[in-house]
């Protein structure tokens, strides 16, 4: 499944988080291609590149924490962009489309 | 104690050429071959520039920018989507580890926007540092900055809006599909001041520069000296135009 999240989450600025996900989406769903783009900081902007790729094959629920991790282990500084906020905007997408599949069916 | 500068007024350019020199004058810094350096700048034609994150199909009408000769150029900073008009827009450089260069991002921008809230109260504009990276006057934003650090040094650029026109604006970059056009001008209207505004009168950018290069040298107690770009940092910058900024792979990397 080809999820498209935006959102501004607590803390966060504007994300775009463009990701496939395996079925059935649930936290253990692994993540696969992803792009996050947005208004946020990441210093230095090259890493974070190299961060975002190793979200790949991440279980859902987990990747906040592994996106935090990557943070730290490369030496990133971020403003306007955490974990939490990654994972809160792609399951704010994931409840719009279940919604929407909901509405579609009644 | 006064800290040395480096003053350059280099007036309106292309948006590739403008931050191709950008990127010059902080290879100069970090090489040690100029001072810390205040850049003051304007831009012509005008243009978006994109935060380093920034998905280009995300925020911007390419067609309508292309129609109404607008250029677009990709930051090598993050932070959000600018239409660069009517404005006085600054760059500073500065060694990592410099008194004015605190370790912490959010303080390091907290000490050169008050270059800015000083220069806009040479115009007789009061105005507060908003984090992460605004200035509001009167609760609304005048000026948004971004902040790199790169070969141990900060490069923090941004603007002073003189005039918004927030229509011509959203014909240039797109609107959230949930939100409704009219709403979101309405809303950056309500969000959104400059200079003009708020003096009720015209300023020209020569003055609205003069204001800003000596609110950056009150605020931060600079010893500065004016000069030209190194001709080393102009040729680079043209190059960087070149083979950097105006490059498809560069501006669509995202």
């Amino acid at each position: 499944m080809k999820i498209e999240a935006v959102g501004k989450p607590a803390g966060c600025k504007l994300l775009r988080i463009s990701a496939e996900l395996t079925e059935p989406v649930n936290d253990d769903c692994v993540v696969g291609a992803i792009s996050i783009r947005g208004d946020f900081f990441a210093i230095p902007e090259e890493k974070f590149e190299m961060a975002e790729s190793r979200l790949r094959g991440t279980a859902l629920g987990k990747i906040g924490d592994v996106f935090d991790a990557e943070i730290r282990d490369l030496g990133i500084q971020v403003m306007g962009i955490s974990g939490q906020g990654i994972l809160a905007t792609i399951r704010g997408a994931i409840d719009e489309t279940s919604l929407q599949d909901t509405a579609n069916r009644a | 104690m006064k800290h040395p500068f480096r003053i350059l007024q280099t007036g309106r350019n292309d948006a590739f050429f403008n931050m191709g020199l950008d990127e010059a004058i902080l290879g100069s810094v970090a090489d040690s071959a100029a001072l810390p350096t205040l850049r003051l700048y304007g831009w012509n034609p005008s243009a978006i520039s994109l935060g380093y994150f920034q998905g280009i199909t995300d925020e911007i009408d390419i067609e309508a920018c292309e129609r109404q000769n607008v250029d677009i150029v990709r930051r090598i900073t993050g932070g959000g989507a600018v239409f660069h008009d009517a404005e006085v827009t600054y760059s500073i450089v500065i060694p990592e580890g410099h008194p004015l260069a605190p370790s912490s991002i959010l303080d390091s921008y907290s000490v050169i926007c008050s270059g800015i809230i000083q220069g806009l109260r040479e115009l007789g504009i009061e105005a507060e540092f908003a984090p992460i990276n605004d200035i509001v006057s009167g609760g609304r934003k005048i000026s948004g900055n971004a902040q790199t650090r790169k070969r141990g040094c900060i490069l923090q650029h941004g603007t002073v809006l003189l005039k918004v026109d927030v229509d011509k604006m959203f014909t240039l970059l797109k609107v959230p599909k949930e939100k409704a056009l009219g709403k979101m001008i309405e809303d950056v209207k309500a969000r959104v001041t400059s200079v003009s505004a708020i003096l009720r009168g015209e300023i020209s950018f020569e003055e609205a520069a003069k204001s800003m290069r000596t609110g950056f040298l009150r605020a931060l107690n600079m010893d500065a000296r004016e000069e030209e770009p190194r001709p080393e940092e102009l040729a680079k910058a043209a190059e960087l135009s070149v083979t950097k900024f105006r490059t498809r792979e560069w501006i669509y990397k995202r």
